[in-house]
């Protein structure tokens, strides 16, 4: 158990620093963040390959994102399921997941969630869309903190509260504390600059959240235009010429490896909260969370309550 | 945009020898560099023989902002290198992220007296009053030492320059980002040959960077550059135009035992250096020294620990983000020493011939004039012994990053965040 507590704090730490170093001087440092993003990964196989009572692990944590890769087969030997109240968040997951491909993933109005043998490879159409969603998550947080201080958006949470809002406060600050520290519980902003939605997140959160929260808009919506900042490669936005520096692959580790960090986003004590509230909801561990990624394994083993929203 | 504050703008980022030993460089996180000249030994005062004092200061690099994406550009010098003294002049490059540039270092000690249609101020005289010509003479001055920019090498990278090395062919050098390096001309700005090329075509499949590279110090065909996942690869220019494949790979399977969250982190190497006589290699990684031979590329000949009680510390290291310090290393002359630096202002010297180690300290308190250094030690629990350090108490906000050892005497400079300290062994001058 102790290795999933520290898993979880370097987990955090991790995105921690993932997240400050966009604002470093110089630009984002590949090398560092490559080696965070190492740390997370090795971090999230600790937290999910320790076996603990009342974790559901629904699909195979283990390999890296291969793009292109198929679908590895269910993984033996995972927790135990979760206890029935949080199972009947999610509807039944015994159907294998579509299996979306390009595009089409990122508009299916419904998918449905993960059976627990589904592969967890990404694939690379998969990948560059959780990319572009955390990449345009993160931009929608800072132009709502930028827009100044209070929760325009009525204090729509983004933190998915779901089936789970009885048990767990969401751990980001209350609506309105506005700036760069507390991105986590960003306020949609009024313009409604919502990326592309994974698959099969709005659908989940439907249930608790009205409209849903700006994390996950509703499915549907049109593909905006790609923050000028960064990128993707296959659009070739990018200027002939010249190449960005390209850290997609950052962003997209977050999506990942980072749905829901409770207090990630409150700068200190990062840790020891976290701690205390991994503790309080060992049994909610279980529930699911609202992941925004159209993955279909991490949908289910996600134990936090809170999203990555400002990625 | 963001400017560092004053204290922040001294602290020494690179130093580098010139190869007599003559000059030495320090670059700054404010752009300057700093070149030092040892003073010629006399016997009239044998005590000050063979000092440093400064002789030159100038901005090598300014802040800059890139418009169109956004980023500002440091001005920290990350590297730089001596060219080869090829007349009376001197040469450096300097490089900070994202532009290397060539530098010329002049001594004026004369200058010309008596022209005839310039004044002493140099105004335009009054033709009527020239009645005879003379031959203007050099008079002495006082030395002057002039620097100018020849030459900027800039926009040939996407990524952070990380190392610049000057190949032996004193006509091309090589700069290297996280992804890629490139070959110039000295003499063409304009453009540059890409040699390597790790950036994969999909972003999300990048699994390593380029984190350091040096040329052979003989060969000019040869070069090395090192990786995060802690490998180095030899390549040779002559088999292809890009090098993207190695000619030699060096890599020491990881032992199992090891292995925690950050076995990655402190596998990448930091920093990879030539012997002199080209046939070893020496690599930094964050808890080791490596030295490698040429012609074994299965694992390295010597391994050296430099502090492995941070190995239970890692975590804490990992917070507080000292486990990405990027340590140098360096060969002594004749390649039978190498010394890297460490927390706390400790530097660490490993002799390989008798395999003897020391720990040394570069702090004002002992490094008056002519004080010998004292040995210190770090405890890790168990009998500790009057002056030694505990691990909890080392600092470790003072590091040592950046050292460099005299190409043939026993003069070393130890930068410890913004001061620079050059020890010298008088005893021992000449190398063994």
């Amino acid at each position: 158990m102790e290795f999933k507590l520290e898993a979880h704090r370097i987990v955090s730490i991790s995105l921690g620093k993932i997240y400050n170093s966009r604002g470093q001087r110089g630009g984002i440092k590949l090398h560092k963040n490559l080696l965070v993003s190492l740390v997370l990964r090795s971090a999230r196989q600790v937290y999910l390959s320790d076996p603990c009572p009342g974790l559901y692990l629904a699909g195979s944590p283990v390999p890296p994102p291969q793009p292109g890769e198929p679908a590895a087969g269910p993984p033996a030997g995972w927790g135990e399921p979760p206890p029935p109240a949080a199972r009947a968040a999610w509807p039944e997951p015994e159907t294998p997941p579509e299996r979306p491909a390009g595009p089409d993933a990122r508009r299916a109005v419904d998918a449905e969630p993960a059976a627990p043998g589904a592969g967890d490879t990404l694939q690379g159409g998969e990948a560059a869309a959780t990319a572009e969603a955390a990449w345009r998550r993160a931009e929608v947080p800072r132009a709502a903190a930028a827009g100044g201080a209070g929760d325009p958006a009525g204090g729509a949470d983004v933190c998915p509260e779901g089936p789970r809002a009885a048990h767990r406060p969401c751990a980001c600050p209350p609506g309105g504390e506005a700036g760069p520290g507390a991105l986590s519980c960003a306020p949609r902003p009024a313009k409604d600059e919502r990326p592309v939605p994974p698959p099969g997140c709005p659908r989940k959160r439907g249930a608790a959240a009205g409209d849903g929260p700006a994390d996950c808009p509703a499915p549907g919506s049109s593909p905006l235009k790609k923050p000028r900042r960064h990128p993707e490669e296959p659009a070739g936005g990018a200027a002939a010429e010249e190449e960005e520096m390209e850290t997609g692959n950052v962003a997209n580790l977050i999506s990942i490896f980072g749905s829901s960090f409770s207090g990630l986003l409150r700068k200190s004590p990062a840790g020891g909260r976290e701690e205390a509230e991994a503790e309080e909801s060992g049994p909610e561990a279980a529930e699911p969370g609202q992941i925004c990624c159209d993955q279909p394994v991490l949908r289910d083993i996600n134990p936090w309550s809170t999203a990555i929203v400002a990625f | 945009m963001v400017s560092l504050s004053l204290w922040e703008a001294d602290i020494i980022s690179t130093v580098e020898f010139n190869h007599t030993g003559e000059l030495l460089a320090t670059g700054d996180k404010g752009g300057r560099v700093v070149i030092f000249q040892r003073e010629p030994e006399s016997k009239n005062a044998p005590h000050s023989q063979g000092e440093y004092d400064v002789y030159s200061t100038f901005q090598s690099h300014e802040p800059e902002f890139d418009y169109l994406k956004s980023l500002e550009i440091e001005e920290k010098i990350n590297k730089i290198k001596w060219l080869p003294q090829q007349n009376a002049a001197h040469s450096l490059l300097s490089t900070n992220d994202k532009t290397i540039k060539l530098w010329k270092i002049t001594e004026r000690d004369k200058r010309p007296e008596g022209y005839n249609l310039k004044d002493e101020e140099g105004k335009l005289k009054d033709l009527s009053t020239v009645t005879s010509l003379q031959v203007p003479v050099l008079k002495p001055m006082d030395l002057m030492v002039e620097v100018s920019p020849r030459r900027v090498f800039a926009n040939g990278h996407t990524y952070h320059i990380n190392s610049i090395s000057v190949n032996s062919d004193c006509e091309t050098y090589m700069s290297a980002d996280d992804l890629r390096i490139n070959l110039w001309h000295l003499a063409i700005t304009d453009r540059s040959f890409n040699i390597v090329d790790i950036k994969p075509a999909n972003m999300e499949d990048l699994t390593e960077v380029i984190t350091a590279s040096e040329f052979h110090p003989h060969h000019c065909n040869l070069f090395v550059y090192s990786s995060s996942k802690g490998s180095l690869r030899l390549c040779d220019m002559r088999a292809a135009a890009l090098c993207d494949k190695h000619s030699k790979l060096f890599e020491e399977p990881e032992d199992p035992s090891n292995r925690s969250f950050f076995s990655e982190i402190i596998s990448s190497v930091s920093d990879v250096k030539f012997s002199h006589s080209g046939r070893y290699m020496l690599t930094r990684d964050y808890l080791t020294v490596k030295v490698w031979d040429l012609n074994m590329e299965a694992r390295p000949i010597e391994t050296y620990q430099v502090h492995d009680y941070l190995r239970s510390k890692l975590c804490s290291l990992y917070e507080n983000d000292c486990i990405f310090d990027k340590f140098e290393c360096a060969w002594n002359g004749s390649d039978s020493v190498i010394m890297t630096g460490a927390y706390n202002n400790f530097f660490r010297m490993f002799d390989r011939n008798t395999k003897r180690d020391v720990t040394l300290e570069a702090s004002r308190e002992s490094s008056k004039p002519r004080a010998v250094l004292k040995p210190r030690r770090v405890c890790v629990g168990g009998k500790r012994r009057r002056d030694d350090i505990s691990v909890d108490s080392l600092d470790f906000t003072k590091k040592i990053l950046h050292t460099a050892w005299h190409p043939a005497e026993n003069i070393i400079a130890i930068a410890a965040t913004n001061n620079l300290y050059i020890f010298q062994d008088k005893v021992n001058s000449e190398m063994h």
